[in-house]
């Protein structure tokens, strides 16, 4: 027979010669990915942990007039803003601006995307990316656009004194309303993103199906549509609650410089009164109330998932 | 009574109120950027409503506008180092993240990723402490490395979204047939990956050219981008300029979106 | 004889410690020009094996030996080998000249030759008419020629193959199957051919290896592995078996073609039978192996053997055969027999099976299972 070999004789190897072969093989391997990652941690280290790890030192330092900073390891900065008054506002005006953004924004983001999530349209991919192209637009823009239309002499005013409806011209920026309409249209992008992911269930056969069963249109919304996109309506509240939150360019713009919220009071203490430490110890509160809901948040999201 | 329905499909005025209803809030999501349009080409000396009449004036003064210029050029300058930064850091990063195994891969991925976790007053913050003492506040330096923080999530990924669906195979066989690694990788894996570097490459560019926290507080007085620049003029002055300079950043953003939408989509590549 | 041209030495690949070994120990010799399949069902480490000749994967222990060369440590842009992959991995960048050219250009042979071995492989495929199509615009069976092309362009050390049929429709396979036999035998590539299909292997190769679990149960001539099967395994995997354990008795004298002997054997409550198998197997118990196709199937008793008797239980009619399955006693019998205008034999009729002694082939001591305990 023309058998050439069969393993059934080969002797066991010794395993500290396979242990060596592997190890040559990681080794190898480990340089490749170390070389092709390091460039991007290193930029990361500089431009990003850095900052934010001497800001979160800075905030323990205290702050002297013009500017100066003593270098020292207090609490005295966290102690002022969590127990002044006034910074108690600034935190519960910032916290409501971000409920109150977040609910308008999830209300009239949530008809866009049940539409696009359902539509079969040819024009459905032209048409959600008309809807998520304004995240590529500058926001001093959009909130230039605002106050275009929302200002004294804006867009709305004119219209309403045009018509004979209103004398004195309403008060729509410089003031918390206009900060909310804005951020409601800025975030509005995100949202409809973070629904349409999450209406992934929701299919227009779910909706036939409980119709053909005898649903009325009501019930069919009420009890099929409206549980089914539960999920993606509360992950994109959450979403638009933390960038709410945080942001800075409309407060700053559409706010005048009399709505005050924990981004802009940042600004101030830095540009107006020099006060770094104070700075940035408003900063780490922003940050550790941002990673409450981040990590509120995933959760809800893995638990989604999953 | 329900059988006469079933046959008699009947109009439902449910529907076209949804459809004015999705009509009108497109309306108010596009509302900001129609109307800087729409004032650009107003001939209202201030902001006021109905437009008087159609002129091209204020586009006519934009290349005047010393400050816009300025601006216009440390924006351009800055977004286009940052952005072969962030490709020449991210493609390589968003290749061992894909290619390889290793044990903290998870959470370098989620390193990668989490300054857009981040609110960019706090990073803005950080980086104007930490820069002044260096030295890097008002310069290109100083701008560019915070703006790298930003916009290398992006590149990530998209980059890892367009590694994810090709075929791994396509590599082995250049190896196979005699390529080394760095051949490989020019020859091969770059061109298939394309898109998602071209959509992370312009994203990165717009976010950069775009940003206005971060340069606001790194370089607000003494190289102010555009953005910044903008962001001065609207508080103190209500003339119709800023309308058209408005524009032209919104139809540099709209390359972006049909350049993005046109290689990979834009839903994909913004999720 | 003459020196082999890939020899494969304990090749071994643990993909973690602690994991059991996807390839273990393997050892396999490959003569020049001949093309060799590696077959085996799903898991068993083919693709391992062929990743690590190509140099694709470092093996965790063993050595690849090429033309006496050892290559074990060879990078794989530096061993000249071609590969077809399962999904052809046609750079979808390039047209299909770019694509065969790759090759040619990564070893800097000059542009006018390369035209010229470009042009000649895609004739060679029969595709000579479609260089400039870009790899999309093709059809699978098209892709997979020009993936071969593209391969045999730069006339490898070795071919390598890794189930490069099947992505294929049925009856694309078959032509395939052809074509890719004739061009191996025309450049006389030594090929390493993966694949799970056995028809596929008894066709094209000239030496089959069969896996199991990381080891090869048999190497050998397309014949060998059917016909005389060393394991359980391999005759279970290749066609189909009927398996009797036997009492071997004594030598019944007389020696078969391939030098076997023929033996008395007692099979339980069946009765006492001639059956063939290696030397030496008297005096203990052994798996006796016979294919469906071998029993021959009566409805009256006849008078030349000693039939064994049984119920049909089932019958299943394809057309051209029909296939039986017999009660005996307490085990089933799967027959086949060729459909004839006659008598259909029908469930619940009486049958008599028989069979010739060299059908009967007794398997050699070791069942894989007592192989893979030890
Ligand atoms: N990267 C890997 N890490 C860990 N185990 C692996 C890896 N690749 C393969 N294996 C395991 O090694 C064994 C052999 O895999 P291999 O791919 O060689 O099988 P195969 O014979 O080619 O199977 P198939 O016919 O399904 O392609 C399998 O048990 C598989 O689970
Ligand atoms: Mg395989």
């Amino acid at each position: 027979m023309t058998l050439l070999q069969t393993p059934i004789a080969a002797e066991k190897r010794t395993d500290r010669d396979e242990g060596l072969l592997e190890k040559a093989t990681e080794r190898r391997n480990r340089r490749t990915y170390l070389a092709l990652l390091l460039p991007g941690l290193l930029g990361l280290l500089v431009s990003f942990v850095f900052p934010l790890a001497y800001m979160i030192r800075m905030s323990f330092n205290k702050g002297a007039p013009d500017g100066v900073i003593v270098e020292t390891f207090t609490l005295d900065t966290y102690i002022q803003p969590l127990t002044d008054p006034y910074y108690w506002r600034v935190t519960l005006d910032t916290f409501q601006m971000g409920v109150t953004v977040g609910i308008l924004c999830v209300l009239v983001s949530y008809p866009v995307a049940l539409f696009l999530a359902r539509s079969t349209s040819k024009y459905r991919g032209l048409l959600i990316a008309i809807a998520i192209a304004p995240l590529l637009t500058s926001a001093v823009v959009r909130t230039y656009g605002w106050m275009v239309i929302l200002g004294t002499n804006g867009l709305i005013n004119s219209s309403l004194e045009g018509l004979g409806l209103i004398d004195t011209p309403l008060k729509l920026t410089n003031n918390m309303t206009g900060v909310t309409i804005g951020l409601v249209e800025i975030f509005m992008p995100y949202a409809i993103l973070a629904m349409i992911s999450g209406f992934g269930r929701l299919s227009p056969q779910l909706e036939e199906a409980a119709g053909s069963l005898g649903a009325s249109k009501f019930k069919v919304f009420t009890r099929v549509t409206l549980p089914l996109s539960l999920p993606g309506l509360l992950t994109a509240f959450l979403l638009v609650f933390v960038l709410a939150i945080s942001t800075f360019i409309t407060p700053r713009l559409l706010g005048g410089g009399s709505v005050q919220v924990l981004a802009t009071e940042i600004y101030d203490q830095t540009t107006g009164l020099l006060n770094w430490p104070f700075a940035a110890a408003l900063s780490v509160i922003l940050l550790v109330l941002f990673g409450l809901i981040i990590a509120v948040y995933q959760r809800l999201t893995k638990k989604i998932g999953g | 009574m329900s059988d006469v329905r079933i046959f008699k499909p009947r109009f439902n005025p449910a529907k076209p109120a949804f459809g004015l209803l999705v009509f009108l809030l497109y309306l108010f999501l596009l509302a900001p950027l129609l109307i800087v349009c729409v004032v650009s080409f107003a001939s209202n000396q201030y902001l006021s409503f109905p437009p008087e009449g159609l002129t091209l004036k204020w586009y006519e003064m934009l290349p005047q506008e010393s400050t816009f210029m300025e601006g216009m050029k440390v924006s351009l300058i800055v977004a286009v180092i940052v952005t072969l930064i962030v490709l020449a850091l991210g493609v390589p990063a968003a290749l061992a993240l894909d290619r390889f195994d290793f044990k903290a891969k998870a959470a370098v991925q989620s390193f990668f990723l989490s300054p857009l976790l981040i609110p960019s007053i706090v990073l803005a913050l950080g980086m104007v402490l930490l820069f002044g003492p260096l030295g890097l506040t008002n310069t290109y330096a100083g701008i560019i490395i915070g703006h790298v923080a930003i916009t290398i999530p992006f590149v990530i990924r998209t980059t890892l979204m367009s590694l994810a669906t090709t075929d791994t195979s396509c590599e082995a066989a250049a190896r196979v047939l005699g390529a080394d690694s760095w051949t490989v990788f020019r020859r091969v894996t770059l061109p298939i990956i394309q898109p998602g570097v071209i959509a992370g490459g312009v994203i990165a560019f717009i976010v950069s050219f775009d940003e206005a926290v971060i340069s606001l507080f790194v370089a607000e007085s003494g190289l102010p981008t555009l953005p910044v620049q903008v962001l001065r003029y609207v508080e103190n002055s209500a003339d119709a300029a800023v309308a058209a300079l408005s524009v032209i950043l919104i139809l540099i953003s709209l390359a972006v979106v049909v350049v993005v939408e046109r290689v990979m989509g834009l839903r994909k590549a913004l999720r | 004889m003459t020196e082999p041209k890939l020899s494969i030495v304990d090749l071994t690949k643990r993909y973690a410690a602690g994991l059991e070994p996807a390839v273990d120990r393997l050892n396999m010799e490959v003569e020049e020009g001949h093309l060799v399949a590696l077959l085996g069902p799903s898991g068993c480490g083919k693709t391992t094996t062929l990743r690590m000749v190509a140099g694709l994967m470092d093996p965790t222990a063993g050595s690849i030996v090429v033309d006496g060369k050892e290559i074990t440590h060879t990078p794989v842009n530096k061993r000249g080998m071609g590969m077809v992959f399962q999904s052809y991995a046609l750079f979808p960048h390039m047209n299909v000249e770019q694509n065969v050219a790759f090759g040619l250009e990564m070893r800097q042979t000059p542009k006018s030759e390369q035209k010229a071995r470009v042009a000649a492989a895609l004739d060679m495929v029969q595709l000579g008419h479609l260089g400039k199509r870009q790899t999309k615009e093709l059809s699978g069976g098209q892709q997979q020629r020009i993936a071969l092309a593209r391969a045999l362009v730069v006339e490898p050390t070795l071919l390598l193959l890794d189930e490069p049929l099947s992505n294929l429709d049925a009856k694309l396979r078959e032509t395939m199957r052809t074509e890719i036999r004739s061009i191996q035998q025309r450049t006389r590539a030594t090929t390493l051919f993966v694949t799970h299909d056995q028809d596929e292997a008894l066709d094209m190769a000239d030496r089959i290896a069969v896996m199991n679990g990381g080891l090869i149960e048999q190497f050998g001539s397309p014949t060998d592995v059917y016909e005389r099967p060393r394991t359980h395994f391999v005759a279970n995997f290749i066609g189909q078996a009927n398996f009797l354990t036997a009492r071997v008795g004594a030598e019944t004298g007389g020696a078969s073609l391939a030098g076997e002997s023929y033996y008395k054997v007692d099979v339980e409550g069946l009765g006492q039978f001639g059956a063939v198998g290696a030397a030496g197997l008297s005096g203990s118990t052994h798996e006796m192996v016979i294919r469906p196709h071998r029993l021959t199937v009566a409805l009256r008793p006849g008078a030349d053997q000693t039939p064994v008797a049984g119920t049909i239980e089932r019958v299943s009619y394809t057309g051209d055969a029909l296939a039986v399955a017999v009660r005996v006693g307490d085990q089933q019998l799967q027959a086949q027999l060729l459909t004839s205008s006659g008598d259909l034999p029908r469930t619940g009729d009486a049958a008599y099976l028989s069979w010739a002694p060299e059908d009967a082939y007794l398997l050699p001591a070791t069942t894989s299972a007592e192989r893979l305990a030890a």
